[in-house]
């Protein structure tokens, strides 16, 4: 990203965390390429010619996902355009014990989607079919490459909405979505992806197809979807998902106020969360962030504020009236100086510009970030952000933030220039001491962008070895051999113990003494 | 902080080496290859992919703008330029819909312009290709040439001789992109010549020069009639130059660098001499090319500054005519249009908003927007000449949201547009009256009637 | 039991005593009753449990410990109820945290100081927090505030080997790591022991009123259900209550601002006063209709069965309530319907008394109906004779899966065996 450079070193942000070296993460040991041939021999069979890549430079072109600074080529690429041929091509991977990584749009935060060298990355951006649009069921039926916003647009003729909006809505993937537990600004009022989907057809690291939940909530059984969404891939690959669709409101305001500072901005949220108010999104954003989205999409913020919040009601007209009356009259007795209300489509469109390109835009402001994504309980607020401040000063290392006001999720933006010696270190140090900042709150290291390849080594800081090792029983259960997306989420990889008939020796992480058997 | 880049083994990471400058064994030689710090701009998000005609087409990386950015980046870093690579660059349309999306500001236009200059030095192209193009080169920037096919397809248009030509689809097979050249043909209208200078009615408030363009001149030449008129009629003092020739546009898109270079010099020339304040272009395309002679000339010591001048002037026509606010008396044209924003109006220029105004400030009329507006029609310049295929699933994509609409008239600001939408709406099979953003005007200021404007020129 | 293991017990928790006749899980009486105290001492237990082979049934209050299946083997209940206590209520950050002993009445009181509640029902009385996210219960609320799924946002758990793990933590937004509650969700105490929990926490309404109006036949029930749900007026809940004879009713919680529900109310009185325009028909109260947020079966405390009560769960989806209905209504068995229709989830009674054979035809009918509309039957409780004559669980996709789960966390299969889907 720097400039300066010759040649681009990095492109996008760089990541919150560096895990530790040799990890068997990404598959350096090396590929076994007769076995990768043997499963481009089996999705050749199986799919158009252009949906199987062996070519070093359109394979490079996957090296990474939204997190450019995790680079991987990986072995191979295909890109199924049916549960079926996805299914195979698991199955051949299965058979050849050679990992794969389920990849959607490649915008995740997290490096979630970072290829195995040794691996196959299995794209599912051509399966892009909305199977079923039901409004009087209320559900959608759609396949891992269709797009958040596509789901919204389907919907809208009938008077229903996808909830969950991630900031690369227009972008990002169903499938990338249920891996992730996406969340978004209006994930406050109406709940995470989890909430949303009530059904998955999951091809399993052994290439079986099966059906968790469905139409009706409640599956009899073990919730096996609730743990599928958000397992980060690591569970198999959803090649559908049927999701809820939320019932469009009758009304929808969307209030900008703008802030001396964050603590008035603060106080602001917690005053409206105590009112009983429950908003469908409180965002904040602080005077740098401000600048960069100013500078990228010209939202036209109220000049020379230290903080805005944007603040969407949705319900019934008569309770969205009577919510804005509270929230206006609590903003102004939090000293808000300016507040605004988009009054079309167009006018709210512009404010949430503002918001949800502001990662993006900080691209404007600084040559290399780091996006952070820790949770405070929202009553720290104000005390982690003044220890961010004065983490800041202290370092040097500018952060802006932007930051899921209502439900205490942050991201904070480290800000430095790769060009400068150190600086990378120096704002890799300031963005870990956010994260301890966040564990120590009784927060989490991350809201919405995942562990993935970023922050497993952060795992053990906020769960002991006993719960990483119960959360791997699950991993065990479905993927036994550890090739579904290995390396994340967890630091340290859990062997499955023999399991009846699948025997197979001391595993070679085993044996090269990078993991034990517990 | 370094790069934990890991290659695959399976091909050593040991002939790829960050020299920190471009590799002489890589894909590009060290004159103006795609700059580094302009790639470095892409943090990599993918907000710019739903915007991409190719990669709606085949959802695939390498034909998304992120993954041309990285195979440039490859380029850079030692990669050769290799037939996948050079296809991928190919395949993209320059509708820069990308650059409108992107929220970090990266400039893609100027990123797949200086790769398309150095695919056209490096990259050796197949015999048909190569002659192909040499017919486009040796046709399109040429209105007299142009004008020379004129009669003879109007015969064979007025004998149905296209048509039945159409059915046989003896073309398609044997020479899919010429079939295309030949449905792309737009039923020509009768020719309109421009004088070389119109004076200004009412209060003169500038003088413009204005560019007759090639396609434009020679298979529209209605469109720079009403140009002139509309532009007379607010007060504009119109000169045409009569030594003017091609801006050098589809060579400068498609990696023609010095061809487009001397087009450029010599317009640049034509229009010097004439002391106009604007200079007026009713062609997107066009447009967007002249308003980057500066880059396009930069090495040039003698024309370097004079490009900047030019490029200064250079206005499209609904932009002056925002500017200058309605004068003249719009008449009622009572009836329904959707707008199409050409790519190189909306995404090369970023005007959006004022031919959206001058069509609105048209009583009577009703302006509709049209689903997936920003995605490309797939005409881009000769794009659907070269690659028939996608340019033809764009176009019915395009057509089938156009006549979605409901609209009666189809508006557009650029002649490749025009033929394009109108193949594809033929195919439709749900016909509809197209026109340039000016001749609605032309229309609506001279008092004509819906029906005059509809059956002017209809598609087939 | 030798004396071994009993002192092995004894020593992990200060409370073991021998089993009674009320200890009775579905009728399988344990030889010993564990009381820890704490997680540490459960995970002692579990502990002394594992080394031993001893087979452990998890209890809570006892209110739901005949529904499933009886245990195929149950040496040991593990009594939590000794862990009561609200934890913390942090009422800025809208949490509670509970041990899951504490009984779902009394958190609710606890966060009720603040203005605040946790969303979910107490469909069963007396229940605890705990045994309400092992079973899975939720009643009309769910329609806007989801089920304990959805509200509980951290889990401590003891897993079949002694061992602690925690999930997910005290912030509502939080995707590090599995999601284990989920898992342990309705799983029966099969997987692992819950011993604390965190859930979020919604205000509590200002206002609300019940809407209730009588339906003439599943269609009509149908339509206006639909009609609500497509509608503005934002529901709390939408609930139908069809008993097996008389008139079936539905009912439409308004929550909010007083101002907002007042005017919703009107408006969802037109929806639901029908074609003449009137809605002299429609209840508007501001207290629960009998019955509200309660199954449709008598309790005994220690579930349905011990009343002689067979209890039905259908789901399904939305569309297709007027098929269920109008398949209780026509089924061998009375049965008696009371659920959420803007979810697809209801419950059914089948009166005491209830010829096996007859509850089994009727189980067969609802169950078509639910599975040919995306959804399930599950038996959750019934007398002997009739689980003795029905599939319980009904058909379960991605079983092997689920056994694959269950060997991984209880690979000798001694939490709650037999309980659970599959023999699990």
């Amino acid at each position: 990203m720097s400039g300066t450079h010759g040649t681009p070193t990095t492109a996008g942000p760089t990541p919150a965390s560096v895990p530790p070296q040799d990890t068997p993460a990404t598959g350096e040991a090396g590929a076994r390429p007769e076995a990768i041939e043997a499963i481009a021999e089996t999705a050749r069979r199986l799919l158009p010619e252009d949906g199987v890549i062996t070519d070093r430079a359109r394979l490079r072109t996957y090296e990474c996902d939204g997190l450019a600074h995790y680079k991987v080529t990986p072995a191979l690429v295909v890109m199924p355009e049916t549960a079926e041929q996805l299914a195979a091509v698991v199955r051949a991977c299965a058979e050849q014990h050679v990992p794969f990584v389920a990849r959607g749009s490649g915008t995740g935060l997290s490096g979630g989607a970072l290829p195995r060298a040794d691996g196959v990355l299995v794209v599912t951006s051509r399966m892009r079919a909305i199977r079923e649009v039901r409004p009087d069921d209320q559900r959608a039926v759609v396949e891992p490459g269709v797009i958040n916003l596509d789901v919204t647009r389907a919907a809208t003729p009938h008077g229903y909405y996808y909830a969950p909006d991630p900031s690369s809505q227009q972008i990002c993937s169903i499938g990338g979505n249920v891996a992730e537990n996406s969340g978004g600004a209006h994930c406050l009022k109406y709940g995470f992806t989890t909430t949303h989907v009530t059904g998955a057809e999951l091809v399993t690291p052994d290439g079986d197809v099966v059906q968790l939940g469905g139409t009706a909530p409640d599956s009899p059984g073990y919730d096996l979807l609730g743990a599928v969404v958000g397992s980060e891939g690591t569970l198999g690959v959803v090649t559908a998902a049927t999701v809820r669709l939320v019932r469009s409101p009758e009304e929808v305001r969307t209030v900008l106020a703008g802030f001396a500072s964050t603590d008035h901005a603060g106080a602001a949220t917690s005053a409206i969360i105590a009112a009983g108010i429950v908003p469908a999104a409180i965002e904040m954003m602080d005077a740098l962030a401000i600048e960069a989205a100013e500078a990228a999409v010209h939202c036209n913020y109220p000049a020379g504020a230290g903080a805005v919040l944007v603040i969407e009601l949705d319900g019934a007209a008569v309770e969205v009236e009577h919510e804005f009356g509270e929230v206006e009259r609590l903003c102004r007795d939090n000293e808000a100086f300016e507040i605004r209300v988009a009054t079309d489509p167009a006018e709210r469109a512009l404010i949430w510009k503002g918001r949800k390109s502001a990662f993006a835009a900080v691209g404007r402001i600084s040559p290399d970030y780091i996006v952070q994504d820790g949770v405070i309980p929202r009553t720290a607020l104000p005390e982690v952000l003044r220890a961010i401040a004065d983490l800041s000063e202290s370092s040097g290392v500018r952060v802006a933030n932007v930051f899921h006001a209502g439900d205490g999720n942050l991201h904070p933006l480290v800000l430095f220039d790769d060009a400068v010696e150190g600086a990378g270190k120096a704002a890799e140090e300031v963005s870990g001491a956010i994260l301890d900042l966040c564990i120590g709150h009784g927060g989490s290291i991350t809201g919405e962008h995942g562990v993935g390849i970023d922050k497993a080594a952060y795992m053990p800081k906020m769960f002991s070895d006993e719960d990483l090792d119960t959360m791997q029983l699950v991993r065990c259960a479905f993927d036994p051999d550890g090739i579904s997306n290995p390396g994340k989420v967890f630091p340290t990889p859990r062997l499955c113990g023999e399991v009846p008939g699948r025997h197979k020796g001391a595993h070679p992480l085993q044996e090269a003494g990078l993991a034990e058997v517990f | 902080m370094t790069d934990r880049t890991v290659d695959s083994p399976a091909v050593p990471a040991a002939d790829l080496v960050d020299l920190g400058m471009p590799s002489p064994h890589g894909a590009f030689d060290e004159h103006h290859p795609p700059d580094a710090a302009l790639i470095g701009d892409c943090v990599h998000c993918g907000f710019c992919l739903p915007t991409c005609p190719t990669y709606a087409l085949w959802g695939e990386e390498m034909d998304s703008p992120r993954g041309r950015i990285y195979l440039m980046k490859e380029g850079l870093e030692g990669e050769p330029m290799s037939d996948s690579m050079v296809q991928h660059f190919d395949r993209c349309l320059g509708c820069m819909a990308c650059v409108t999306a992107c929220p970090s500001g990266v400039q893609y236009d100027k990123l797949i312009e200086a790769t398309r200059n150095q695919v056209e030095r490096h990259h050796e192209r197949t015999k048909p290709d190569k002659a192909l193009r040499s017919l486009i080169f040796a046709l399109f920037p040429h209105r007299k040439r142009l004008e020379v096919l004129r009669g003879p397809l109007r015969g064979v248009q007025r004998l149905g001789l296209d048509r039945l030509l159409r059915r046989t689809g003896l073309l398609e097979r044997v020479a899919p992109q010429l079939a295309a050249m030949e449905s792309l043909a737009p039923r020509l209208g009768r020719r309109e010549a421009v004088p070389p200078r119109v004076p200004a009615q009412g209060q003169q408030r500038a003088v413009v020069g204005m560019l007759t363009g090639c396609v434009q001149g020679a298979f529209f030449p209605g469109v720079n009639a009403a140009t002139a008129r509309v532009l007379s009629a607010e007060g504009c003092e119109v000169i045409v130059p009569e030594s003017q020739g091609c801006c050098g546009a589809l060579s400068a898109h498609n990696g023609r660098e010095p061809e487009a270079q001397d087009y450029a010099r010599r317009l640049i020339e034509s229009f010097e001499a004439t002391g106009v304040e604007y200079v007026v272009v009713n062609a997107a395309g066009c447009g967007s090319t002249m308003k980057e002679y500066a880059d396009l000339l930069r090495d040039d010591p003698h024309y370097a500054d004079r490009a900047q001048a030019f490029a200064d002037k250079v206005r499209d026509v609904s932009e002056i005519l925002a500017e200058l606010g309605p004068q003249a008396t719009r008449h009622p044209l009572p009836m329904s249009v959707a707008y199409h924003d050409a790519c190189h109006l909306a995404h090369a220029q970023g005007v959006r908003a004022q031919p959206r105004q001058l069509l609105r400030d048209v009583p009577g009329l009703e302006l509709r927007e049209i689903a997936e507006g920003e995605l490309c029609c797939g005409s881009a310049g000769i794009y659907n000449i070269l690659n028939p295929g996608p340019a033809r699933e764009l176009g019915d994509r395009k057509a089938a949201n156009i006549v979605a609409t409901g609209a009666d008239l189809l508006v557009t600001a650029n002649p490749g547009c025009l033929m394009q939408v109108a193949s594809a709406i033929e195919r439709s099979g749900h016909p509809m009256g197209m026109a340039h953003t000016v001749e609605l005007l032309d229309a609506s200021i001279r008092g004509m009637s819906v029906d005059d404007l509809t059956t002017t020129r209809n598609t087939r | 039991m030798d004396q071994a293991v009993r002192s092995a017990l004894g020593s992990a928790c200060e409370e073991l005593r021998d089993a009674t006749e009320a200890d009775a899980v579905d009728g399988v009486v344990p030889t010993v009753v564990a009381r820890p105290g704490s997680t540490e001492q459960v995970a002692e237990v579990l502990k002394a449990a594992a080394a031993h082979g001893v087979a452990v049934v998890p209890r809570g209050r006892g209110t739901k410990l005949s529904w499933g299946r009886p245990p195929a083997r149950a040496d040991l209940v593990l009594d939590v109820s000794a862990m009561d206590r609200v934890l913390d209520h942090a009422a800025g950050d809208l949490i509670v945290e509970a041990q899951a002993g504490a009984r779902l009445g009394d958190v609710q009181a606890a966060v009720a100081e603040g203005n605040q509640r946790l969303g979910v029902d107490e469909t069963v009385p007396g229940a605890s927090v705990g045994g309400t996210v092992v079973a899975g219960t939720s009643g009309p609320g769910r329609l806007a505030l989801g089920t304990m799924r959805d509200l509980m946002i951290g889990v401590t758990v003891v897993r079949a080997d002694g061992v602690v793990a925690k999930a997910g933590g005290r912030v509502v937004k939080n995707v590090a790591g599995y999601d284990l509650g989920k898992l342990v969700h309705g799983s029966y105490g099969t997987l692992a022991v819950v011993t604390e929990a965190v859930f979020r926490l919604h205000p509590l309404p200002a206002a609300r009123r019940f809407l209730t109006v009588e339906v003439d036949d599943p269609g009509h029930a149908h339509r206006l259900a639909q009609a609500v749900l497509h509608s503005h007026v934002v529901p709390g809940a939408l609930e139908i209550d069809q008993p097996a004879h008389g008139s079936a009713r539905l009912t439409v919680l308004l929550e909010g601002i007083a101002a907002g529900v007042a005017g919703r109310t009107e408006t969802a009185a037109a929806l639901l006063g029908g074609s003449d325009g009137g809605h002299a028909d429609v209840a508007v109260t501001e207290e629960p209709p009998t019955g509200w947020g309660r199954y449709p079966w008598q309790d005994s405390g220690t579930g349905a069965a011990d009343a002689g009560a067979t209890a039905l769960k259908a789901t399904f989806a939305i569309s297709a309530l007027a098929d269920v209905l109008q398949a209780a209504r026509s089924a061998p068995a009375p049965v008696d319907v009371r659920g959420s229709a803007g979810v697809g989830v209801v419950y059914a009674a089948l009166p005491p008394g209830t010829d096996p054979a007859d509850a089994a035809a009727t189980v067969d009918r609802l169950r078509t109906v639910c599975t040919g509309h995306g959804g399930s039957l599950v038996v959750l409780d019934a007398p002997r004779a009739v689980k003795d004559a029905v599939d319980t669980w009904g058909p379960i996709p991605a079983l092997d899966l689920m056994r694959r789960v269950k060997d991984q966390f209880d690979p000798d299969h001694r939490l709650a065996p037999g309980r659970f889907v599959g023999g699990i």
